[in-house]
């Protein structure tokens, strides 16, 4: 399939932007339309370790999971679900393993589906598995094994398909740590996108074949990374500037599944995704205050604004008071979801919104340069330069950058480490050549000799 | 946006503007920095990350004189204290460590390259990530903070298998052995781990952390001591070299 840049925005303005609606809704699985005017819930598991012993004590272990689910969305009278299932790695590295949970999974969906009605998809998620223990190994045998699961789980069940991928991780393990805002840029934006732009192709050939969806990736593994190392608003081991400017960067790396062939829902964890819809019009997953069980982050209620799959990023499967931990995370994603749904069918949808925004608005620079408004603004600098993956990632930076020292002016209260970071962040881009072959060279001669696990064939170079 | 808009302090308090120290990172490490006037300017180096001013400094003091082995505790180490103490009082963060580090360890290989003589550390810890995890940022994390701290770091990577941590404990007879992992389904070969040392007879503290190992985990194997952060793991090396054992490692650092 052909890479089609995006030069435009989707949406006219900010205030077009509204959880559970999308530009492009997607249609999956049971009767679902994702970004058809409601939310959904996603709900995400991990199995109990020991269950991955062996094939049958996983495909058990991924039964009863989606029985638990199934039933308390029907027992609480919610009318949708999709559920995600994010392969540990013996199903992605058996390509098989992963269709048989995949084939168990959808055969429960489809009878509750008959009998209640119940909208329903799943998504699967084969790991990142292109790597050995040295070493990035992003194209070869891995590769094909990789593909080998997107075709084994798409035949037997999957309607949705994602993946989590880690192309530039190396450079930016190195960067992130020495507060090296040009190794982040060349690793998310440059390198990131084009191990996308190789791999999205190849899923989308693979969902077409198989006439599911492909849906989309995030940028787990590095503005993520940022994000939990950042932590909280005490931690010391990242300026909170640095992390988002490394979000930023992030959304046209992401925004590259969409111009390979994929069509959303977008990832869950990618907090890049709201700038993602501005841009794509696709339909979106987040989490947030929903994810505690998996992660703290400082935006809780803000990722919500935008939403058409609201989800809580992963949970272990285990007994809680309340029943098994994932009825418990998929009533409470719920209930969200009926709130949002309910401002959406009284005409209340913006003023939810709004409030979800402007609750976390002011915490973090991260949920200020996210909010939907200033999000917007992001997209708008990636597209002015859309058809180069270098000048759009830097604008996006150099955006970001921008929007908080406006902020600074207002009512975002920064630390005067925080503000130094941002100063030595604009410095360190705007002394950053326009040229993307001149970055390029000088990003490889620098990191090949800085970064010893940094192998530029993995990304055709 | 709409016209919405709040006052955030009705809702919200920014405790880290609200906590900020009034010191400037450069004023606190100008009070710690040694008095010497052939140290100092290795110390201010160190702190600033500049490889290259530490490799003059060093050949400043060296020209002047001074034992090379002996400027990696006198100046270097001293230098790397300024920082990680500065780290541990919330001065400055993680990346500063970090390239000071790069720094130092440049400024120990010149040291060492100056001299037959080989320098004695605070300790030796093994560090490694479960097998079947390529999840590494934190093992380097915890492998500069160790060193950044003078102890000897024997990295052994990611993805470790049982078997090679073990040999490596044996081999190295490390005052500590450290561990992270990402993921649930690749923790468990700490446990592994755990029962292979105590049937070799090996009773050292296995310090382990990272992504989704919590507490509640670690205390299921004997030898098991959690760290919650990375920058536990040279204060737990300090326990030790003090006369720590691991029951009061965990007294100390199981938090939850």
């Amino acid at each position: 399939m052909a890479i089609n840049r995006y030069t435009k925005m989707a949406y006219g303005s900010a205030d077009e932007m509204i959880f559970g609606k999308s530009k492009f809704p997607v249609k999956a699985g049971l009767g679902l339309e994702i970004g058809g005017g409601y939310t959904t819930p996603e709900v995400n598991y991990a199995p109990r370790p020991e269950a991955g012993a062996s094939k049958e004590k996983l495909v058990k272990e991924y039964q009863r999971i989606t029985t638990d689910i199934m039933n308390r969305m029907v027992q609480v009278g919610f009318p949708a679900v999709v559920l995600e299932t994010e392969h540990v790695e013996q199903m992605t590295n058996n390509p098989t393993w992963g269709g048989e949970v995949a084939h168990a999974q959808k055969t429960i969906m489809e009878e509750f589906h008959d009998e209640y009605g119940i909208k329903c998809a799943l998504r699967h998620t084969p790991g990142d598995i292109r790597e050995d223990r040295d070493f990035l190994e992003l194209r070869g045998d891995k590769f094909n094994t990789l593909m080998e699961s997107f075709e084994e789980v798409a035949s037997n069940g999957a309607d949705l398909l994602s993946i989590e991928t880690m192309g530039g991780k190396e450079v930016f393990d190195y960067s992130i740590l020495r507060n090296d805002v040009p190794g982040m840029l060349y690793a998310i934006g440059c390198l990131g996108t084009m191990d996308m732009d190789f791999i999205w192709q190849e899923i989308a050939s693979v969902a077409k074949k198989n006439n599911v969806v492909a849906a989309g990736d995030t940028d787990c593994s590095e503005a993520n990374t940022a994000m939990f190392i950042a932590g909280g608003l005490l931690d010391k081991n990242l300026a909170h500037t640095l992390a988002i400017i490394a979000r930023a960067i992030s959304a046209p790396r992401s925004l590259a599944a969409y111009e390979a062939g994929a069509v959303g829902p977008g990832k869950d964890c990618g907090y890049e995704n709201t700038i993602v819809k501005s841009i794509a019009g696709v339909p979106i997953a987040q989490e947030g205050k929903s994810s505690t069980c998996a992660h703290s982050d400082v935006m809780g209620n803000l990722v919500m604004q935008c939403c058409d799959l609201w989800s809580n990023e992963s949970v272990e499967y285990h007994a809680e008071f309340g029943g098994t931990s994932v009825q418990c995370w998929s009533e409470s994603l719920a209930y969200d979801c009926a709130l949002m749904n309910t401002a959406t069918a009284t005409g209340k949808a913006k003023d939810l919104r709004d409030l979800f925004t402007l609750s976390d608005k002011y915490r973090d620079p991260q949920g200020y340069v996210l909010a939907y408004d200033n999000a917007y603004r992001v997209g708008e600098a990636i597209v002015k330069d859309g058809n180069d993956i270098y000048l759009r990632a830097k604008n996006a930076a150099l955006k970001s950058i921008e929007i908080m020292e406006e902020g600074v002016a207002g009512k975002l209260e920064l630390t005067r480490f925080e503000k130094g970071a941002l100063a030595d962040a604009k410095a360190a881009l705007g002394a950053l050549t326009d040229d993307q072959d001149t970055f390029m060279s000088d990003c490889m001669s620098k990191y090949k000799e800085e970064v010893k696990v940094f192998l530029p064939e993995n990304y055709g170079l | 946006m709409t016209s919405l808009d709040i006052d955030p302090s009705e809702i919200l308090v920014r405790y880290n503007v609200k906590m900020e120290k009034a010191m400037t990172p450069e004023d606190a490490a100008a009070e710690l920095y040694p008095k010497d006037e052939l140290y100092r300017p290795i110390a201010e180096a160190i702190f600033e990350g500049e490889e290259d001013d530490v490799i003059e400094g060093l050949e400043k003091a060296i020209d002047a004189g001074k034992n090379p082995i002996a400027l990696i505790d006198d100046a270097l180490m001293v230098g790397m204290k300024v920082v990680t103490d500065l780290y541990d009082q919330g001065v400055i963060f993680l990346p500063n460590v970090m390239m000071s580090a790069d720094a130092m360890l440049d400024g120990i290989d010149f040291c060492k390259e100056q001299s037959d003589e080989a320098p004695v550390s605070k300790g030796k810890v093994v560090c490694h990530v479960a097998e079947g995890d390529v999840h590494d940022i934190g093992k380097t994390i915890v492998a500069a903070l160790l060193r950044a701290n003078g102890y000897e770091v024997v990295d052994l990577g990611r993805d470790v298998p049982v078997d090679e941590v073990i040999e490596a404990v044996k081999a190295e007879k490390p005052i500590m052995l450290t561990g992270t992992a990402l993921m649930t389904t690749t923790m468990y070969a700490f446990k592994a781990v755990n029962d292979r040392l105590l049937e070799a007879g090996l009773k050292v503290p296995f310090a382990c952390g990272g992504g989704a190992v919590n507490q509640d985990f670690v205390t299921t194997y004997e030898l098991g001591v959690y760290g919650e952060e990375a920058a536990d793991a040279p204060k737990m090396a300090d326990k030790i070299v003090a006369g720590a054992g691991i029951s009061a490692l965990k007294e100390e650092f199981h938090k939850h």
